[in-house]
């Protein structure tokens, strides 16, 4: 791939060249959509800024993948609208609405090589020939793929058929870009690799592009903005930055990234106490709780430990990720928390060893005790 | 006292067990392998071999080489041979042009009655082909009754089984739901889609279907007989009396040329699905042999 990157580059660059101009936004308006008893979608509303790239992130069946088909054509909302540009298109059939979608089950077509797969959409143009096989060709060559022209999907990789694929939905210059959990398939490194070259093609064609995955990471690392969905809703929709820093809810908190969950005891006058501290409430986390028992919610980033002798937790396990050491911390009450250390400091904190944990100043977030 | 001396006679019994085992002979030990199945599977080939191939051979010899000659002028072969193959033309053009936008229908839409129309499709075995062509002729409308068209249609009743099985397998060999929306998404309404995209690969389930019609028109006698149409196999029938060698030459033939067909049409059938990745192309195609590879979506 990265013998490619000049190539790619310049194919991209002639292709914004002939791409709108403007960027396409798009409106999400109260959608709803039931399925049997089922409900899917619950009032979403969404918008997206021209060549923005949203990811809606989520458990299974919390209604991303409908909301993305419902904007692809392929489902119909019971209530709500959808708006491009500012026109509602609910009554657009899907293949009228120019937009490029990769799907998380291969879908080349088996009968096309990879040349015709990216041509097939010109072809729906009713673009020549000539022509659209010298564009289907800039394509292949933008995701590197330009060697494979000839070749079959059964004879692909899964990572290159996603790129072809991926070189098929641009192929159109569509005005929004939808991926369906396009990585999900892959193997790990492969999908690292692809993550990026999506995220670079995307920004250099600023394609509008609506992104669904349950990978965190894979949200956090490619979206402008994460869109967190739980039962048909959006539970927040944030920079990712924003969504792992100061997380609206405890769902939020705890969907994105790793999260502590930690027994506390909340004030009647709004501060909470644990290990031995007393901290504000961020936001209105504590708003539906009464004074009480309640849980604290810190990342393993937040909690700071010292080694000392009879300290309110004892070192149980050292997990090794890289340059940090995650540190598993019994504090009373058997609650297990974790807590990253540089890898050079962790070496002192062997499984067994007593230590002090204490929180941030910072107000925290908290959450019913589970 | 008892059970102790029955221990102690099967732990007598157990070495001679083990060393029949695969890992109880010394290693270094040359012993020739038993191999009892490959001796079975020709046994059986033989057999199975012997009991088609004698009806066949008894056949030849009573026809004769010189029958052979004979049957393409011998009175009403040429008409019976035309009616037939005119009526497999019709019947497969009617069968494909019927079951190939259902059966993509109920996988695309109505996945839930999937088993609801095999259970539809397997009637027209089940129900005596007496049974079903006087039902026929008793409501047939006038316009139809003495043209191929009647029969063409029943056949197309008759052939639906098999059709239906064929591309039932061939449609779920595929992601038949991500191609068809991708290939919308790509701006194919759908005609094209199904043109471009469905056809081409069940390609080889469609030529399994059209094999299987073929066959089997070319050779149904209930139904052409009550209905009063000389088919070949009825031409057969008729002149068997009178030109007995004739007629089995004839039916030797049909039965060598139909073999011809479908070898040809699975042969050409392989090659191509080859080229793309595609399975062997069997008759009955029973398994669907991507379907363990798809990714199932979640089911929101």
């Amino acid at each position: 791939m990265t013998t490619n990157t000049a190539s790619n580059a310049a194919a991209a660059d002639g292709l914004r060249q002939t791409a709108r101009t403007g960027g396409t936004s798009v409106s999400l308006q109260d959608l709803s959509r039931s399925f049997g008893t089922t409900r899917a979608l619950d009032g979403l509303s969404l918008e997206i800024a021209p060549g923005e790239l949203v990811a809606l992130l989520g458990p299974s069946g919390c209604g991303k993948t409908t909301a993305l088909r419902i904007v692809a054509g392929f489902e119909s909302a019971d209530t709500g609208s959808v708006l491009v540009d500012g026109k509602d298109i609910s009554s657009v059939s899907a293949a009228r609405r120019d937009m490029g979608m990769v799907f998380q089950s291969y879908s080349l077509f088996p009968n096309m090589n990879a040349l015709d797969n990216v041509a097939f959409g010109l072809r729906m143009r009713k673009q020549g020939s000539a022509q659209r096989r010298k564009r289907a060709g800039e394509l292949l060559d933008m995701v590197g793929l330009v060697q494979q022209a000839q070749q079959f999907p059964h004879q692909l990789s899964g990572g290159q058929q996603q790129r072809v694929a991926l070189a098929r939905a641009l192929a159109i210059e569509p005005r929004v870009l939808l991926l369906d959990e396009p990585l999900s398939a892959l193997d790990a490194k492969v999908r690292l690799q692809l993550r990026e070259q999506i995220r670079t093609l995307q920004q250099r064609l600023g394609t509008t592009t609506m992104f669904v995955t349950h990978d965190q990471e894979e949200a956090l690392s490619m979206a402008d903005r994460v869109g967190v969905m739980r039962q048909g809703k959006l539970e927040q929709i944030a920079a990712p930055d924003v969504l792992y820093d100061d997380p609206a809810t405890a769902f939020v908190a705890e969907f994105v990234g790793v999260m502590n969950r930690i027994h506390a005891e909340l004030q009647p006058d709004g501060m909470v106490t644990a290990l031995g501290s007393t901290v504000p409430v961020k936001g209105d986390s504590a708003c539906d709780l009464g004074a009480g028992a309640v849980d604290m919610l810190v990342r393993p980033e937040g909690l700071a430990m010292a080694v000392i002798e009879n300290g309110n937790g004892i070192v149980t396990t050292r997990t090794f990720l890289g340059s940090v050491t995650g540190v598993a911390v019994l504090l009373s009450g058997e609650v297990t928390v974790q807590i990253d250390k540089p890898s050079t400091e962790a070496a002192a904190l062997a499984p067994g060893t007593s230590v002090s944990v204490t929180l941030p100043a910072e107000p925290v977030l908290v959450a019913p005790r589970q | 006292m008892a059970t102790v001396a029955r221990q102690g006679g099967l732990g007598g019994k157990v070495p001679p067990q083990d060393r029949a085992g695969p890992g109880g002979s010394p290693p270094g030990s040359k012993q020739p392998r038993r191999r009892s199945f490959p001796v079975w599977r020709w046994a059986i080939l033989l057999i199975a071999g012997v009991f088609f191939l004698i009806p066949l051979y008894a056949g030849l010899r009573f026809a004769g080489l010189k029958a052979f000659g004979e049957v393409f002028t011998y009175p009403g072969f040429g008409s019976a041979v035309g009616l037939s193959l005119r009526l497999a033309v019709i019947t497969t053009i009617l069968t494909l042009v019927l079951m190939v936008p259902t059966t993509v229908y109920v996988h695309l839409r109505l996945p839930q009655i999937r088993r609801t129309m095999e259970g539809i499709t397997i009637l027209p075995i089940v129900i005596p082909p007496i049974v079903l062509i006087i039902g026929v002729l008793k409501v047939a409308p006038w316009f139809l009754l003495g043209t191929p068209y009647l029969l063409a249609l029943v056949y197309v009743i008759l052939a639906m089984p098999f059709a239906y099985r064929s591309l039932d397998a061939g449609l779920r060999a595929f992601d038949l739901k991500t191609m068809v929306e991708a290939s919308n998404s790509l701006g194919a309404g759908w005609p094209t889609t199904l043109w471009r995209v469905v056809l081409p690969n069940i390609r080889t389930a469609m030529l399994s279907a059209t094999v299987l019609t073929v066959a089997l028109v070319l050779g149904e006698f209930t139904m052409a007989s009550l209905a009063l149409y000389e088919t070949f196999p009825v031409w057969i029938v008729q002149f068997e009396q009178n030109a007995g060698p004739v007629t089995t030459a004839a039916s030797l033939l049909a039965l060598f040329v139909t073999w011809i067909l479908l070898m040809l049409i699975v042969t050409v059938g392989s090659r191509s699905a080859r080229k793309r990745g595609g399975a062997q192309v069997a008759l009955f195609t029973v398994a669907a042999p991507q379907e363990s590879s798809q990714t199932t979506g979640e089911p929101e």
